[in-house]
């Protein structure tokens, strides 16, 4: 099979060339990011792994144009970040859901749409398709904060999709959750990354849930922050649960945690 | 649903009681007051609840149309107290030298004693309505515009970048964001600020005003002992106007951001 790679060099969707970050905490200076090059294909689904303070978090900021690097540049979609951002090409979800409490869970959805001129009807159905594709038709007239950590979560997911954004970026998404809704939600993810297809970007410190999502993991290692190894996941999609406990599996975690090893 | 909840879960029952109760030992200590003791002025230190009722039944009219001058007035200069400080907290959260050419002065402005402000107010406008409409105004701005600005900071800073990823336009981040988050904080402002309002309408009525609680307030103070039930009753009609100021504030508040905290719980059930 045309690895993950190979599509990643034939069709670019997101390339870092040399970014690094540099923070200025009082006197000192923290390097957080030095020197990382990558290239993330169109259509492809990777991972960022790394313990705290690796720069992960970073690095996706600096992605979505929430952070300006130092140095190096960024290049998304053939524009710079900010220019992809203006264009509306990301939907983010972070680590804590960000609803907002005043709209019900199908107008939350909707906001982004409100953002983007769309007229009311347009708005409705598209919501409606969403909250559909996350499994949530039910729950349109609740309140976020009468429904579950875990539905808040694909309530936040649904939103970040509103735009139809080329590129998701996840910044550790599922952390606040306890293993098992983690694990169901790990699942859900691919099933609805499979209808949309779009280039994902993953943050998370789990290697099995890392494995588990991704075309490609992005190894990172802390102080300074930098891309220790680059690990293809050659399982194949669609990803079953089963496959969690499959010697493959524990072969790639196995080696993603040499790599950590190594430096 | 909610129409059934406060009187059919019974929770009004133990209000009741108390209330009785209250009344009750009010009537009694009144009694021992006037009767048992022999103190002098007995009825103007503590009179009979009975007598108060009876005046109101007498006076309702009076208390009544002088209650709407001030509900009025006190109501008219809340609102403008109110709109001018929303719109000072916006523009203090827009600009960070808006905030801090103003806000001194804000704050400077609670120091200076309302029975002093009236007659200086008067003074300029010569108009007792006007004078009422804007102390009412004036001692609702400051809470107002102080939990406004609180409010439209309360948004998490992630809930900004969100936005900054959606490309939003500033004013789009106002509009559907800032302004929604700021509602309990505004409210709790408007809460503490209407009440506030109703006393100092009355405050100015007693400095020389044709009409409003405050004028037979005053009128009845100078008669003495024997219109002690009367201006009993006008004490009274002024509590209530302000516990009236602040229930109207909270049922709007229901109305406008039944989402908040504050009101989640009494929702109840839904869990």
């Amino acid at each position: 099979m045309t690895t993950a790679a190979e599509a990643a060099a034939m069709m670019p969707e997101i390339q870092m060339d040399q970014v690094s970050m540099r923070y200025r905490a009082n006197s000192n200076e923290v390097l957080a990011l030095q020197q990382v090059s990558l290239t993330i294909g169109k259509g492809e689904f990777v991972s960022l792994l790394g313990p705290s303070g690796c720069g992960k978090t970073t690095l996706l900021r600096i992605m979505a144009d929430l952070l300006e690097p130092t140095g190096g540049t960024v290049t998304v979609a053939g524009k710079t970040a900010k220019e992809a951002r203006l264009a509306q090409k990301y939907g983010i979800v972070f680590q804590s859901p960000v609803l907002y409490d005043w709209r019900k869970v199908k107008a939350n959805i909707a906001m982004p749409l409100e953002l983007m001129g769309l007229k009311k009807a347009e708005r409705e159905k598209k919501a409606m398709e969403l909250l559909e594709l996350v499994g949530l038709q039910a729950f349109k007239d609740k309140y976020p904060w009468q429904l579950s950590g875990g539905m808040q979560q694909r309530v936040a997911i649904a939103r970040a999709l509103a735009m139809e954004p080329e590129i998701l970026l996840m910044d550790e998404p599922f952390s606040a959750l306890d293993e098992f809704s983690r694990e169901r939600l790990n699942e859900e993810l691919l099933s609805i990354w499979s209808a949309v297809r779009n280039t994902v970007v993953f943050v998370t410190h789990s290697i099995p849930e890392a494995i588990f999502l991704s075309d490609r993991v992005f190894v990172l290692s802390p102080h300074p922050g930098r891309l220790s190894a680059v690990v293809e996941i050659d399982l194949p999609r669609p990803r079953t649960k089963e496959m969690r406990n499959s010697p493959e599996f524990f072969r790639l975690i196995g080696r993603i945690r040499d790599s950590f090893e190594g430096v | 649903m909610k129409g059934r909840s406060f009187l059919a879960n019974g929770r009004w029952q133990p209000a009741l009681v108390w209330a009785i109760a209250l009344v009750a030992l009010w009537e009694a200590f009144s009694w021992y007051l006037l009767e048992v003791r022999e103190v002098p002025l007995a009825q103007s230190k503590l009179p009979y609840v009975h007598e108060i009722i009876q005046t109101f039944g007498n006076y309702g009219d009076t208390l009544f149309k002088e209650g709407k001058v001030t509900f009025g007035n006190a109501g008219l200069g809340f609102l403008l107290g109110a709109a001018a400080g929303v719109v000072l907290a916006i523009l203090m959260s827009v600009s960070k030298p808006v905030e801090q050419l103003t806000f001194p002065y804000a704050i400077a402005s609670q120091m200076i004693p309302i029975l002093g402000l009236a007659p200086i107010i008067y003074g300029i406008v010569h108009d007792e309505k006007l004078s009422r409409i804007l102390i009412a105004g004036y001692i609702t701005f400051f809470p107002v515009s102080l939990n406004m600005l609180r409010g439209l900071r309360s948004v998490q800073p992630i809930a900004l970048e969100l936005m900054r990823s959606y490309a939003a336009k500033p004013w789009s981040v106002y509009w559907k964001l800032r302004f929604p988050a700021s509602l309990p904080s505004l409210f709790s402002g408007l809460k503490i600020a209407a009440p506030l309002a109703v006393t100092g309408a009355i405050l100015v009525e007693l400095m020389g005003a044709q009409h409003g609680v405050g004028v037979i307030m005053l009128r009845n103070l100078y008669y003495g002992p024997s219109h002690t039930y009367m201006f009993w009753s006008t004490v009274i009609v002024g509590a209530v106007l302000g516990v009236l100021s602040y229930l109207l504030i909270s049922v709007i508040e229901r109305i406008a951001a039944p989402w908040q905290p504050d009101l989640r719980a009494k929702q109840g059930g839904e869990r």
